[in-house]
């Protein structure tokens, strides 16, 4: 114990000397450190895997090795050293002067600019890290879908401050819809016949497609929330995990939809740029809705539905504005999940999506855009990584759950408001 | 501060714990230490290891695996006068879509496998044969029955024969075997295996007996227990015949649920009776039925019988269908990869090749029955219908051919 206590408090101090050393860097730098090194790795990852006795690059930061070659874990190690943190740290840390210098220039043009420069080296990195392999760019891709999911959860349960189980249910409207939009209009099957318009014009027509996806779930969570809003708690959750099982039987009893079989074919339209676009966009409307006034009210409504009531806050109608507001963006993430899996069916819309989408909530954060990005990202990258264990991965990221839930009962990082300028501004 | 030291701490514990563990793990690794691309051929299995069915993904390892050492221990695979050894690599596809599709992606991308075997259930068999067929890498789905699988994806194969075939046989069946003119069904609506057969089902028995002659056809919701409401009615209408085309876990419950409302008419079953523990959970009680699949277990001969020998003497249990289907699957996708008389070491011309090898074989002789591949990838083979006997062993009864 006497042990353990001592070697644990010393790396503390090499955490404070090594945040300290890193403060200075602005996000730009970061990104721009990022950037540089998956080129680097683009350009001479394999010959550097090869040098350090690996087969191949090691695609998901060498975890997949860890687990299942132990004979390769110092090459792995080494080449995750060499070729992804080093040279982000390296070029971040060189660079960082000029990166402040860029990054106070940028700071004066409107905060658009500014956000929309540093996306676009985002995807920048993102496009060449999943250009060595296709198995990142189905990982990436799903990861994003479920932030967006994440957040769309998080609306309700975190903001609103009620327990909402009907999350699938409103991916698989999305995720049908879609669907349904794409397969019926633009290919020729089994089930819709022809197809009645060409589809050369995916980037115009998959949007409005995941539009009508968005409004469909919109619509689903009015007719739900009418009569469940004049419940709250436990009720709400029952009547809303009811809700789940009404849209997965309805489904399984549509014929024309392939009922139980699913539905296939869909086109391969959720390349990464959409989902991308799509992502962004979604996170940065969910942010702008959940700090309006809008927003504010949500959280008064939380807090202290009588208090709100009194403070002249309309409860009924800020709730079912949030519901059908998170039903939409959570119909969007089904629309784009349909294309990137390219079939759905009922089944896939059950309980266990439930848990996962209510783990990601929890695990990251409740009330934050931060913590539901990290959820996110964590629980889908942990997913992915540890898959290779079996069963015990159904061990191990429930043991995490527990203990996120006993040391930080809301999360991650919660109730910490997305500030963007603070994100972005120059350190130094 | 402390909340926090303690968090990190635990972290730490946790990570420790899961590279203890994984340290200990993998076979494969120490068994075949690392060979050079030449002398290797892997083949990627995206199967059910947790989630739903997880014996599914269990019988699928097991059969495989004893193919893996059969070859290997003989020396390798030979194919061109080339000797290759076979290295299979496992994945779990959590009986999750989007984990077949990336577990999928992950094996022909990552792995470089030069062909698929699964996944197995149809949920994850249609999209993950979408990625097989994407990366013109040639699948082969053992278990998989639902059309889309292989539909216009000339890289994908099946290796079981499919509802449109087995309804009418077991309509067929019961025909001439019972005398049934009169039938009744009961079947999972919200899962897709059951509900196809089940139509197919009533569609050739109508078609032999007349409109209406299916005189219930009764559904349920996937992990019900109570099925007395649709059982009554099926006794009101007094059929001749029930079919339940249910899993092994449904099919002890019906069947004593139906005894004891006082039904004691024959009950015809699918191959779904035959996977995991049906006579385990069902004891006497379903004694006597019968069953179409696609083979007999008891008083096999030839190699059929080798296997289930092996089998029970490797894992201690008989091996269900998905076992046996495994097996054929595996083994004409090795025939497929020896017909292609040589392997240039270049993957996508490889991949090609044993596609249009596996389209050409002609007769193969499995355990499962003589498969022939049809254009669209689904196998033209024998149903067997077995009946269960007082030793509770699935016995060969009768062999239908298309």
């Amino acid at each position: 114990m006497h042990h353990s206590e001592s070697t644990a408090i010393h790396p503390r101090g090499t955490l404070d000397f090594i945040r300290r050393f890193f403060a200075n860097i602005p996000l730009l730098g970061w990104l721009a450190g990022a950037l540089a090194a998956v080129i680097l790795e683009q350009a001479v990852g394999t010959s550097l895997a090869h040098a350090l006795g690996l087969p191949r690059i090691p695609v998901l930061f060498g975890f997949l090795i860890f687990l299942k070659q132990p004979a390769l874990i110092p090459g792995a190690l080494g080449y995750v050293l060499v070729s992804n943190i080093l040279p982000v740290c390296i070029v971040a840390k060189i660079g960082a002067p000029l990166f402040n210098l860029l990054s106070r220039s940028l700071f004066r043009m409107p905060i658009v600019v500014t956000a929309v420069v540093h996306l676009a080296i985002l995807y920048a990195i993102f496009h060449i890290w999943t250009d060595v392999s296709a198995y990142r760019l189905i990982m990436l891709k799903l990861m994003l879908i479920s932030i967006l999911l994440t957040l769309s959860l998080n609306v309700i349960n975190g903001y609103m401050g009620e327990f909402s189980c009907s999350h699938p249910g409103f991916m698989a409207l999305g995720a049908y819809a879609a669907s349904l939009f794409t397969v019926g209009l633009f290919v020729n099957d089994r089930l819709f016949g022809e197809a009645l318009l060409v589809s050369d014009f995916a980037v115009i027509f998959f949007p409005l497609g995941l539009i009508f996806a968005g409004l469909v779930s919109a619509l689903g969570a009015l007719i739900i929330a009418i009569p469940s809003f004049k419940t709250r708690g436990d009720y709400l959750a029952i009547i809303s995990l009811a809700f789940t099982f009404i849209v997965k039987s309805f489904l399984e009893n549509l014929e024309f939809l392939g009922g139980p079989r699913g539905l296939s074919g869909q086109p391969d339209w959720s390349s990464l740029p959409m989902v991308f676009i799509i992502v962004v966009l979604g996170v940065w409307i969910i942010n702008n809705f959940v700090t309006s006034t809008m927003g504010k009210a949500l959280n008064a409504v939380r807090d202290d539905e009588i208090a709100a009531e009194a403070m002249t806050v309309n409860t009924r109608k800020t709730k079912i504005i949030a519901f059908m507001f998170s039903a939409f963006w959570a119909g969007v993430a089904g629309g784009l999940f349909a294309h990137v899996i390219r079939f759905v069916n009922p089944s896939t819309f059950g309980i266990q999506k439930l848990a996962e989408v209510l783990a990601m909530v929890y695990f990251g954060g409740l009330n934050s855009v931060y913590g539901s990005i990290v959820g996110a990202v964590s629980i889908s990258l942990l997913g992915e990584a540890l898959r290779p264990l079996e069963i015990l991965k159904w061990i191990i990221i429930p043991l995490l759950l527990i203990l996120v839930m006993i040391f930080r009962p809301r999360g991650l990082i919660s109730f910490k408001e997305f500030n963007i300028e603070k994100l972005l501004k120059p350190r130094g | 501060m402390r909340t926090r030291l303690m968090f990190g701490l635990f972290l730490c514990g946790v990570l420790g714990l899961l590279l203890t563990l994984s340290a200990c793990g993998d076979k494969d690794s120490e068994e075949a230490p690392r060979q050079t691309m030449q002398d290797v051929i892997r083949i990627g299995f995206p199967i059910p290891l947790t989630g739903d069915i997880p014996d599914v993904g269990e019988s699928t390892r097991n059969a495989a695996e004893m193919i893996r050492k059969q070859v290997n221990d003989a020396g390798g695979l030979e194919v061109g006068g080339a000797i290759y050894q076979l290295q299979f690599i496992y994945d779990d596809n959590e009986s999750k879509a989007e984990s077949a599709v990336s577990a999928t992606t992950k094996l022909i991308t990552v792995d470089e496998v030069l062909a698929i075997i699964g996944p197995q259930a149809s949920k994850q068999a249609v999209p993950a044969g979408g990625v097989a067929d994407n990366y013109k890498t040639p699948m082969i789905s053992p278990w998989s029955t639902n059309p889309n699988t292989t539909l216009n994806r000339p890289y994908v194969f099946r290796g079981c024969f499919l509802d449109p075939f087995q309804g009418p046989v077991a309509a067929n069946f019961v025909t001439e075997e019972f005398g049934a003119t009169k039938a009744a069904v009961l079947y999972d609506i919200a899962s897709d295996y059951p509900k196809g057969l089940a139509e197919y089902f009533r569609k050739a028995f109508e078609d032999i007996h007349g409109p209406g002659s299916v005189v219930a056809f009764e559904t349920f919701t996937t992990r019900d227990v109570d099925f007395s409401a649709q059982l009554t009615n099926i006794l009101r209408a007094n059929p001749d015949v029930l079919f339940v085309p249910q899993y092994y876990n449904e099919v002890p419950l019906i069947v004593r649920q139906a005894n004891s409302l006082g039904w004691n008419k024959p009950f015809m079953g699918s191959d779904s009776w035959g996977s995991g523990d049906l006579m385990g959970l069902c004891g006497d009680a379903c004694q006597g039925h019968f069953f179409s699949t696609h083979y007999a277990a008891a008083g096999a001969t030839g190699a059929t019988k080798d296997f289930i020998d092996g089998y029970q003497a490797a894992y201690g249990k008989t091996p269900d269908d998905v076992a046996a289907l495994t097996w054929d699957s595996v083994n004409i996708m090795l025939q497929a990869i020896r017909d292609t008389g040589g392997l240039s070491g270049n993957l996508s011309r490889d991949r090609d090749a044993v596609k249009n090898a596996l389209g050409a074989i002609k007769d193969f002789d499995g355990i499962t029955g003589k498969m022939t591949f049809t254009p669209d990838g689904d196998p033209i083979k024998c149903a067997v219908v077995v009946q269960i006997d007082q030793e509770g062993q699935f016995s060969f009864f009768k062999s239908v051919c298309p």
